[in-house]
């Protein structure tokens, strides 16, 4: 009996190991994408699958990377040179980051492909965006990955809950007068009449920090928490800056001595939930606070359209003030990209399947937003209304590739993508975009200095500290771990860079 | 007689403590229990506190309102929920099956001192406790060489050989099986496989148990094999990936929030609740703790049996 039992279990499991083979003549190209939730891609496969078959000659399987796992699997596949991933999301601020793995021989260069089969998505997409995906790779200057044309301009905004804010009797043209220094009123307002346990100042602390001091991420910087500045021009924002095309020590500038001073006031008198000073639970209790429109002021980097979601989710009236124009930078220019992993056996027909599918808006709204009939219906407008099924299929829109190719949905309203277009292909580019600072010559200096910061950069910028005392101390220790040679390389390159 | 009864009593103080040095120990012993069921008892009541009182106060031994809407959430994930719940059965108890046969097979030579091998094998097993071929290297043999993507067998050939295992077993032998036995079993006419399943199987059974027990907890807390090798075939994610996947998305997002922007506010709406992972932790410790009383029973057992007696 335990024979017989031992024998099924072991056949039980050669049957899970055996593939069944294709009998399919077309050759299958995998997809991998970022910050999908998708638990049921059959339909939508299927309809793809048939409009493909001619048209790229292969079938299409996708790898659903979600938010949580994409950045060790798309390392996994491109490091082991794995041929069943034949493409692969990146971008400037993922695991795979593509100016590295292109340096690393890790994508195939497309200049060739676009030369041949490209005509089509070269017409789709802005050639400033094919310009800052032009990079130096392991194939010398090129072009490694297609660059979707996605929400690439920032512009970071206060976030205000203008029901709160009439309640108090102040209007939203008061508060554009204002500036983060002058908020302090508003605030002890809100507070009075909301009582103790209010919080009116609700900003995600790093955000913050780079909207006071009018400062940008440099692409190439330390991740989690940026240790450089290139401090642009608020009144122009392609214009120099008030310290020209530096790269600083973010954190030893006056401003940000100004910044954090007025912060810790701000946190001492109440303003600040604490929650927000820890790194664990900042980004959950933002969340949570905001859809409970527990809130007078908040940060929010801006995507077009967003105040109608935020208005409707929150049961407020929300509005966003700017404090900059938007501007393209490199790291938001390299936002969404999908490349070719040079390990693939399918390089042409990869290629062949990104051009469709960033030109053809067939391809790109069955893909981004399902079958019709099934995952969506139109409406009598011929805005697209979600059905349940959406639920099963939730593709990271943005991460797909030309999302200007889509329809507009009805929470967007009519017209959304006509104006994005407008909005996103008139931001202004910075003077130094293009800019990836290269740390490999300094990674060391960069690991001890990204530990420093982690210890001490939240807690400053959400006030939670006295800078008077953890400033100093805070500076000191970046001197310690090495901060000026990783200035001094990061603005040598940059000047190398202008030069050109 | 008298000589007799005062050596008894003394043997008796011997083996008994005084009412305060009791005390002492059960005081002790019965705080350290109480530490290691706290942290279970309280993921319990965050389990069953109510979103809002997790917002005002944090979590807490007595939340402001309880709530079951997180079991509700859970129950409504549906078939998600069973099929992974019933991954993880299927792949703890066939990968458990597999490992304790592989492992039993492979330490009962390296015991028998006849075996001429023996440290040949000793030595390919112990290495690999030593030296490991790197995390890319083994995906690279698994996936490309072994076929080891989107399959069970994914889940549970890469765990199925564990070195650690084998050394304990095979001491277990050492410690539990005379050679004499084994010898009056040939004389007995008895073959080697005879000889290993009637009659050194049964002696090594708390061994086995034992064995079973800490390759079942393997198997059972796995997730990162799944997030290694399944790519299309989401169909046969276990149960601890599932929460897992939601744990990493949540400190994704947090961590990159402020780069992603209002796509990553948008997707974090999406995350559940705080309530809804710890209900999720209690599904996934719920088996596992009424499997150990069972296997318990095993180990103790093992101390005090024994196959030569007197």
């Amino acid at each position: 009996m335990k024979k017989f039992l031992a024998l099924f279990l072991a056949l039980s499991m050669m049957l899970g190991c055996v593939a069944l083979a294709s009998a399919d003549e077309l050759p299958v190209i995998t997809i991998m994408f970022h910050g999908s939730n998708v638990t049921d891609d059959s339909a939508v496969l299927e309809k793809v699958n048939e409009y493909i078959a001619d048209k790229v000659g292969a079938k299409l399987e996708v790898i659903w990377g979600t938010w949580g796992d994409f950045d060790q699997k798309a390392a996994d596949a491109l490091m082991s040179a794995d041929e069943t991933v034949d493409m692969v999301f990146t971008c400037s601020w993922s695991a795979n980051e593509y100016n590295t793995y292109a340096k690393n021989g890790y994508f195939v260069k497309l200049d060739d492909l676009i030369a041949e089969h490209g005509a089509e998505l070269v017409a789709a997409i802005p050639a400033s965006l094919m310009q800052a995906a032009t990079i130096e790779g392991a194939e010398g200057m090129g072009i490694y990955a297609v660059n979707g044309y996605k929400d690439f301009a920032t512009q970071n905004c206060w976030d205000v809950n203008v029901t709160l804010l009439n309640e108090l009797g102040y209007t939203l043209d008061q508060v554009k007068e204002m500036s983060f220094y002058d908020f302090g009123e508003l605030f002890a307002k809100a507070k009075e009449v909301k009582g103790d346990s209010f919080y009116p100042f609700l900003v995600e602390p790093m955000v913050l920090e780079r909207m006071v001091t009018n400062s940008i991420i440099v692409a190439g910087d330390a991740g989690s928490t940026n240790l450089l500045s290139l401090y642009m021009n608020p009144a122009d924002v392609s214009a120099d800056g008030a310290y020209g095309n530096v790269l600083l020590n973010k954190f030893a500038t006056p401003e940000y001595k100004a910044f954090v001073e007025k912060m810790h006031e701000y946190y001492e008198a109440g303003y600040v939930n604490p929650a927000l000073a820890v790194a664990e639970t900042s980004n959950d209790t933002r969340t949570n606070t905001q859809l409970k429109a527990e809130y007078l002021i908040g940060t929010q980097s801006y995507a077009l359209g967003y105040e109608y979601t935020a208005s409707a989710e929150r049961g407020i009236e929300v509005a966003f003030i700017p404090c900059t124009d938007p501007y393209v930078d490199t790291t938001a220019s390299q936002g969404a990209m999908v490349a070719i992993n040079s390990a693939s056996n399918y390089p042409v027909e990869s290629f062949k399947f990104l051009a469709l599918l960033n030109s053809d808006p067939y391809l790109m709204t069955l893909l981004n937003y399902g079958v019709e009939g099934i995952h969506y219906t139109k409406n009598a407008d011929g805005l697209i209304e979600f059905t349940e099924k959406r639920a099963d299929y939730t593709p990271w829109t943005n991460g797909m590739g030309n999302v200007t190719i889509l329809p507009d949905t009805a929470a967007e309203g009519a017209g959304f993508r006509k104006s994005f277009v407008e909005y996103y292909g008139g931001a202004k580019a910075i003077p130094s975009l293009g800019f990836v600072f290269d740390n490999t010559s300094v990674a060391n200096e960069m690991a001890a200095l990204g530990n420093v910061a982690a210890q001490y950069a939240l807690a400053l910028d959400a006030g939670a500290v006295d800078p008077a005392t953890e400033l100093p101390a805070f500076l000191a220790a970046l001197d310690a771990a090495g901060m000026q040679t990783y200035l001094d390389a990061a603005n040598a390159q940059l000047e190398a860079y202008l030069a050109k | 007689m008298i000589a007799h009864s005062v050596k008894r009593r003394r043997h008796a103080d011997l083996n008994s403590f005084s009412a305060r040095t009791q005390a002492v120990f059960h005081l002790v012993l019965g705080l350290f229990s109480l530490l290691c069921v706290i942290p279970f008892i309280f993921v319990v009541i965050i389990s069953f506190t109510s979103e809002e009182s997790i917002r005002q106060i944090g979590y807490s031994f007595v939340p402001q309102s309880f709530s079951v809407q997180a079991y509700e959430y859970v129950f409504d994930l549906g078939d998600a929920l069973w099929r992974s719940y019933f991954n993880s059965f299927y792949i703890t108890i066939l990968g458990t099956v597999l490992s304790v046969i592989i492992c039993v097979l492979y330490a009962y030579p390296l015991f028998r001192k006849d075996f001429k091998y023996r440290n040949f094998f000793n030595y390919m097993s112990f290495i690999t406790m030593i030296f490991g071929g790197g995390l890319v290297p083994t995906f690279v043999i698994c996936k490309s060489v072994l076929g080891l993507s989107d399959n069970y067998a994914a889940l549970i050939v890469p765990l199925l050989f564990n070195p650690f295992n084998i050394i304990v077993m095979r001491t277990f032998f050492q410690t539990s099986v005379p050679m004499e036995l084994i010898e009056a079993a040939t004389i007995d006419g008895s073959g080697e496989y005879s000889t290993l399943v009637r009659i050194v199987v049964p002696i090594v059974k708390p061994g086995i148990a034992t064995v079973a027990l800490l390759n079942a907890l393997a198997f059972w807390n796995e997730w990162f094999l799944s997030l290694l090798y399944l790519n299309k075939n989401m169909d046969i994610m276990p149960l601890q990936y599932l929460l897992m996947r939601m744990q990493r998305n949540a400190d994704f997002l947090a961590k990159n929030s402020s780069i992603i922007g209002v796509d990553a506010a948008l997707a974090a709406r999406e995350l559940p609740s705080q309530s809804l992972k710890m209900a999720l932790v209690v599904f996934i410790v719920l088996p596992i703790a009424c499997a150990y009383p069972f296997f318990q029973r095993y180990v103790v057992a093992g101390l005090t049996v024994g196959s030569v007696k007197g």
